[in-house]
C-alpha cells in the first residue's frame, strides 16, 4: 500500500511500490485520504494529483480514495487491516500528509500493533529549480568594473582640462556622461560604482575645497544626488532594453529554428524518414544528442526498432510516464526525477506519438528559454508525424482496395475462363451419353475430339494459375545449371507438338552453354511459342532465334502475325491483360506474365516489339555471368 | 492356339476415377488389373499377387510413395511405373533413382500409358535373357560386338563415350534414364556430381544422328529428369 498526494515525487513513489508488489507477485493499492484537513491544492498540484492517481490505475493498483477522520494513521490502518496489507510504503518526507513527518506518522503506525512492514523510502529529489534568464551582466564582473573605474578616471583627466578652460557646470555634465555610458554598457555594479567614483572624483578634485572630501556648499549635495539618481534611471532603461533586446533577440532564434525545422518537416515522408532527418536536425539546432521514439501502432514504445539507442530501465519508464501522462518525465521534473535524460511527450490528437529524449548533464536543469523552444518543437514534430501517419493510412488503404480489385477481376475472369470449356465439355458428355436417333459416328469423333481439347486448355489454365502463383509468392526455387539451350527449345517444341502441327517453324541457336534453370526457361518458352501461335495466322511461320552478347543470353520468339497494338508492348505483360485490338484468346492474360516471373527469377528481363515488317517478336534475356564453375569442355571429359 | 496369358498390371491409386480409366484402358488392351487403394493395401497385393507391373501413385494418403517403391524394388524386380503431378520433377528423379523404372505425369493419355506398360514388360522379360549383341531401334542399328553403329544403314563414327552413352540408352529403349544413372553407367563413380558430362555427350550424339537436334526423334530430352530413347521413332 503506497498513500498518494499530488506532491513531486510521489509518482516515483508509486513507480517502486509497484516494482516491490511486482518482484513479491502481490496485488497492491494505492490510497489518498480527500482533502486532509482543508488543505487546498494549487492548481498545478491539483494536475499532479490526478496523473499520480492515473499512474496507480495504469501500472495495475486498487485505487482507494478516503475520507479523512482527522488522524492519518487511524485512517491508514483501518485499511492495513481492512485489505490485509502486509506492506506499506512511506517516503521519508511525506509531504502531502500536513503537520506529520514521517518519523511521528510511523510512531502511531507502530501503535497499531499490525503485522505490517513498512518501508521508509528516501524522499525523491525535488525537481530542479530552473534558473531565470541567464545572469551575466547581473554579476559582478571584474574586468567590467575596471573599465568603469578607468572611465571615471579618464573623465578626471578630461575634466582637469575643462575645468582649466570652462567651468565646474561643465565638468558636473562630463561626469554625467561618463555614467549615461556606464549605464547603458557596463551593467548595474559596475554603474553604480562608476557614479560614486564620481561623485568622489569631482567632490576631490573640482569642487571647493579642492583635493578635500570637505562639502562646504550645501548646494553640491544636490548635484551629487542627482547624478545618482540620473545614473539611477539610465540604467534602469538600460537594463529593460537590454532584455527586451535578449527576448527579441531568442525569439528570433526560436523563430528560425522553428522555421528550419518546418522546413526539415516539410519534405513529408514516411515516420522513420521523418524521425531520423529531426534526429539530424535536433542534434544540429541544439548541439546535443538528441533522440526520437517513436511508439508503435498499439501505443508502446517501439524500442526494439533502436538497437542505437538502448535505454535503461529507468529511461524506459521516463519515457512511458511522459507518453502516458503527456507532461514532461524524467531529469529535472516531477515525474521519475532520478532518470538522466529528459523525456519530452510528443503530444498528438488522441494520444502522445513519441518522445523527445534529452540526454541531460547531472545536476544541471534546463534553461527555461530551451524548454519554450522545446515545447513548440514537440508540438511541431508530433503533428508532422501524424500527418505522416495518416498519409500511410491512406496509402495502405489504396493498396489494398487495388488487391481487392485484382482478386476480384482475377476471380470473375478465371471462373468465366474455367467454366467455358467445363460447360463445353459438360454438353458434349450428355450429348454422347444420349445420343440423338439420328446421331452419326461422326459426330461422336467431333464430340469426342471437342471434349479432349478443351480438357487440354483447362489443363494449362490450371497450369498457368499455379505457376503464376508460384512466381509471385516467391516460392519457386530457380535451380541454375549449364544447359543446352537446344535442349530446351526441342523440349518446349516436343510439348506443343500437337498444336504445332504443321506450323513451319525455323530455330537458329548457337551451341553455347547458358547458366539458367531449363525447366523454367521450358515453361517460358511454351507459353512465348503458344502465345504466338494463338496471335498469328495459322499456317503461319514461326521463328525462335537465339543470341549471346558479352553479357547476355537473348532468345526471342517472333510470329508473322498482326503484331502488338502501339503502346501495349508493357501492358501485355500485366496479368489478365487482354490486347484491344485483338482476338479475344481464350486462358489469355497469364501466359506472358508467367514469362517476365520466369525471366525476373533469373535475373534477366522480357520485353516485346513488333518486328519491322510485321509480327510480333517476344525476346527474354538472361544473365551469361551468374553461375559458378566453367561450361562443360568435351576435351576434359574423360 | 492356346491364349497367350495375359499380363498382370497392380494399380496402386487412391482416386477412384483414376483408377477406373486405369482399369478399363488396360483391360481393352489385353492387360489384367488388380487395384490398391492404400499403402498398406498396395504392399500386401505386391506381394500376394506378383504382377507383372505396377503403377504406383507417388501421392497415397496414407504413406509415401517413395518409401513403398523401395520396398517393392527391395523384395522383387518388378517393373514399376511412378504416377506424379506435374512440377514434382524431384520426387520423380528420387522414385527412378531408388529403383522405379519410369514415370507418367498425370494428366496423361492412353498411348502414353500403354507406351510405358509395353515397354517396361519388354524390358523385364529381356533381363532373364543375355544382352543381344545387335540391337535396332528404328533407323538405328548398333553392334556391339564389333562396336559399330549404322543411321539408315550408313555408318556413324562414334568416340567411346558417345557409343557407350548410345549403347545405355538403347539397351533401355523407350525407357527414361536419370541423369545419375547414365553418368554411372558410362563413367562409373568417376562420373558421380559431373552432371554436365551427360549433357555435353548428348549434344555431339544429336548432332551426329538428329536431322534437327532441337527436334529430336530419337535422343528425347526429358527436362529436370534425364533422357529417353524414343523407342518407336517416326520420320
Amino acid at each position: 500500500m503506497v498513500p498518494v498526494d499530488g506532491k513531486p515525487g510521489c509518482g516515483e513513489l508509486i513507480r517502486q511500490t509497484c516494482r516491490m508488489a511486482e518482484a513479491r507477485g502481490a496485488p497492491w493499492l494505492g490510497v489518498h485520504l480527500d482533502a486532509p484537513q482543508r488543505i487546498l491544492y494549487s492548481k498545478s498540484e491539483e494536475q499532479s494529483l490526478a496523473a499520480s492517481l492515473r499512474l496507480v490505475e495504469r501500472l495495475g493498483g486498487d485505487l482507494v480514495r478516503l475520507q479523512p477522520s482527522g488522524d492519518v494513521a487511524q485512517d491508514l490502518l483501518a485499511l492495513v487491516k481492512a485489505r490485509g496489507v502486509t506492506h506499506l510504503i512511506l517516503a521519508r518526507e511525506q509531504p502531502g500528509w500536513p503537520a506529520r513527518r514521517a518519523s511521528t506518522l510511523l510512531e502511531d503506525l507502530a501503535q497499531g500493533d499490525l503485522d505490517l512492514v513498512i518501508h521508509v523510502l528516501p524522499a525523491p529529489p525535488a525537481p530542479l529549480e530552473r534558473p531565470s534568464h541567464p545572469s551575466e551582466p547581473d554579476a559582478l564582473d571584474p574586468r567590467r568594473l575596471g573599465l568603469a573605474v578607468f572611465f571615471v578616471a579618464l573623465t578626471t583627466g578630461v575634466g582637469f582640462i575643462v575645468f582649466r578652460y570652462l567651468g565646474l557646470a561643465d565638468v558636473i555634465m562630463l561626469y554625467m556622461l561618463c555614467i549615461t555610458v556606464a549605464a547603458t554598457q557596463f551593467g548595474r555594479w559596475p554603474t553604480l560604482a562608476a557614479c560614486v567614483l564620481s561623485i568622489l572624483a569631482l567632490d576631490f578634485c573640482f569642487i571647493e575645497p579642492r583635493y578635500s572630501f570637505v562639502l562646504t556648499d550645501i548646494q553640491h549635495i544636490g548635484t551629487f544626488a542627482v547624478m545618482l539618481g540620473v545614473g539611477w534611471v539610465i540604467l534602469g532603461l538600460a537594463e529593460r532594453i537590454r532584455a527586451q533586446t535578449r527576448t527579441a533577440q531568442e525569439q528570433e532564434r526560436h523563430a528560425r529554428a522553428l522555421y528550419r525545422l518546418g522546413r526539415v518537416l516539410a519534405e513529408g515522408g514516411p515516420a522513420p524518414a521523418i524521425r531520423e532527418r529531426v534526429e539530424a536536425y535536433l542534434r544540429q539546432e541544439l548541439g546535443a544528442p538528441l533522440a526520437l521514439i517513436l511508439c508503435d501502432a498499439q501505443g508502446g514504445l517501439a524500442e526494439a526498432g533502436r538497437p542505437d539507442l538502448p535505454l535503461s530501465r529507468t529511461e524506459l519508464e521516463a519515457a512511458r510516464a511522459a507518453m502516458d501522462l503527456g507532461v514532461p518525465a524524467g531529469h529535472g521534473t516531477g515525474v521519475c526525477p532520478q532518470c538522466p535524460c529528459l523525456m519530452l511527450p510528443l503530444p498528438g490528437t488522441e494520444r502522445a506519438l513519441g518522445v523527445l529524449v534529452l540526454p541531460m548533464v547531472p545536476g544541471a536543469a534546463l534553461p527555461s528559454d530551451r524548454m519554450s523552444l522545446l515545447v513548440p518543437l514537440a508540438a511541431q514534430i508530433a503533428l508532422a508525424l501524424e500527418r505522416a501517419n495518416l498519409a500511410e493510412d491512406r496509402t495502405e488503404a489504396i493498396i489494398r482496395a487495388q488487391r481487392e480489385q485484382l482478386r476480384s477481376t482475377l476471380l470473375s475472369s478465371i471462373s468465366h475462363d474455367l467454366r467455358t470449356p467445363l460447360g463445353t465439355i459438360t454438353g458434349a458428355t450428355t450429348t454422347l451419353l444420349d445420343p440423338g436417333p439420328q446421331s452419326a459416328p461422326e459426330d461422336q469423333k467431333v464430340l469426342l475430339d471437342t471434349i479432349h481439347q478443351e480438357s487440354r486448355r483447362l489443363l494449362r489454365m490450371v497450369n498457368n494459375l499455379l505457376d503464376i502463383t508460384r512466381l509471385e509468392s516467391g516460392l519457386v526455387q530457380v535451380h541454375k545449371e549449364w544447359a543446352a539451350i537446344e535442349e530446351v527449345v526441342g523440349s518446349a517444341l516436343g510439348h506443343l507438338e500437337e498444336q504445332l502441327g504443321s506450323r513451319p517453324i525455323t530455330v537458329d541457336l548457337p551451341e553455347l552453354w547458358i547458366p539458367m534453370d531449363p525447366v523454367l526457361l521450358e515453361q517460358a518458352l511454351v507459353n512465348m511459342l503458344d502465345n504466338a501461335l494463338k496471335f498469328s495466322p495459322p499456317g503461319s511461320p514461326i521463328e525462335v532465334r537465339g543470341w549471346a552478347d558479352p553479357t547476355q543470353f537473348h532468345i526471342a520468339v517472333a510470329d508473322e502475325g498482326p503484331g502488338l497494338p502501339p503502346g501495349e508492348e508493357e501492358l501485355i505483360f500485366e496479368k489478365l491483360y487482354r490486347g484491344t485490338g485483338r482476338p479475344a484468346a481464350p486462358g489469355a492474360g497469364l501466359g506472358l506474365a508467367i514469362c517476365r516471373g520466369i525471366a525476373q527469377v533469373h535475373g534477366g528481363t522480357m520485353f516485346a516489339q513488333t518486328r519491322p515488317r510485321g509480327g510480333a517478336q517476344f525476346t527474354l534475356s538472361l544473365p551469361l555471368t551468374a553461375l559458378e564453375g566453367m561450361p562443360p569442355d568435351p576435351e576434359s571429359i574423360p | 492356339m492356346t491364349p497367350e496369358p495375359q499380363p498382370l498390371v497392380l494399380v496402386i491409386e487412391d482416386d477412384s476415377h483414376l483408377r477406373q480409366y486405369l482399369q478399363t484402358t488396360l483391360r481393352s488392351h489385353g492387360f489384367r488389373v488388380e487395384e490398391a487403394t492404400t499403402w498398406e493395401q498396395g504392399r500386401a497385393a505386391a506381394l500376394r499377387l506378383g504382377p507383372e507391373v505396377i503403377l504406383l501413385d507417388l501421392g497415397l494418403p496414407d504413406g509415401d510413395g517413395l518409401s513403398l517403391a523401395r520396398e517393392l524394388r527391395a523384395a522383387s524386380r518388378v517393373p514399376i511405373i511412378v504416377v506424379s503431378a506435374r512440377g514434382r520433377e524431384e520426387d520423380k528423379v528420387l522414385a527412378l533413382d531408388m529403383g522405379a523404372d519410369d514415370y507418367i505425369t498425370k494428366p496423361f493419355g492412353s498411348a502414353e500409358l500403354l507406351a510405358r506398360v509395353r515397354v517396361a514388360l519388354r524390358h523385364s522379360a529381356d533381363r532373364s535373357a543375355p544382352p543381344p549383341a545387335v540391337v535396332e531401334v528404328g533407323d538405328l542399328r548398333m553392334n556391339f560386338a564389333s562396336r559399330e553403329v549404322t543411321l539408315a544403314h550408313k555408318p556413324v563414327k562414334l568416340t567411346k563415350n558417345e557409343f557407350d552413352l548410345l549403347g545405355v540408352l538403347i539397351r533401355h529403349a523407350g525407357q527414361v534414364l536419370t541423369n545419375s544413372q547414365l553418368l554411372h553407367e558410362v563413367w562409373g563413380e568417376a562420373g558421380k556430381a559431373q552432371g554436365a558430362y551427360v549433357r555435353v555427350y548428348m549434344r555431339s550424339l544429336r548432332k551426329k544422328l538428329e536431322a534437327d537436334p532441337t527436334r529430336p526423334r530419337l535422343l528425347l530430352t526429358e527436362l529436370g529428369i534425364g533422357y529417353r530413347l524414343h523407342s518407336e521413332p517416326q520420320g
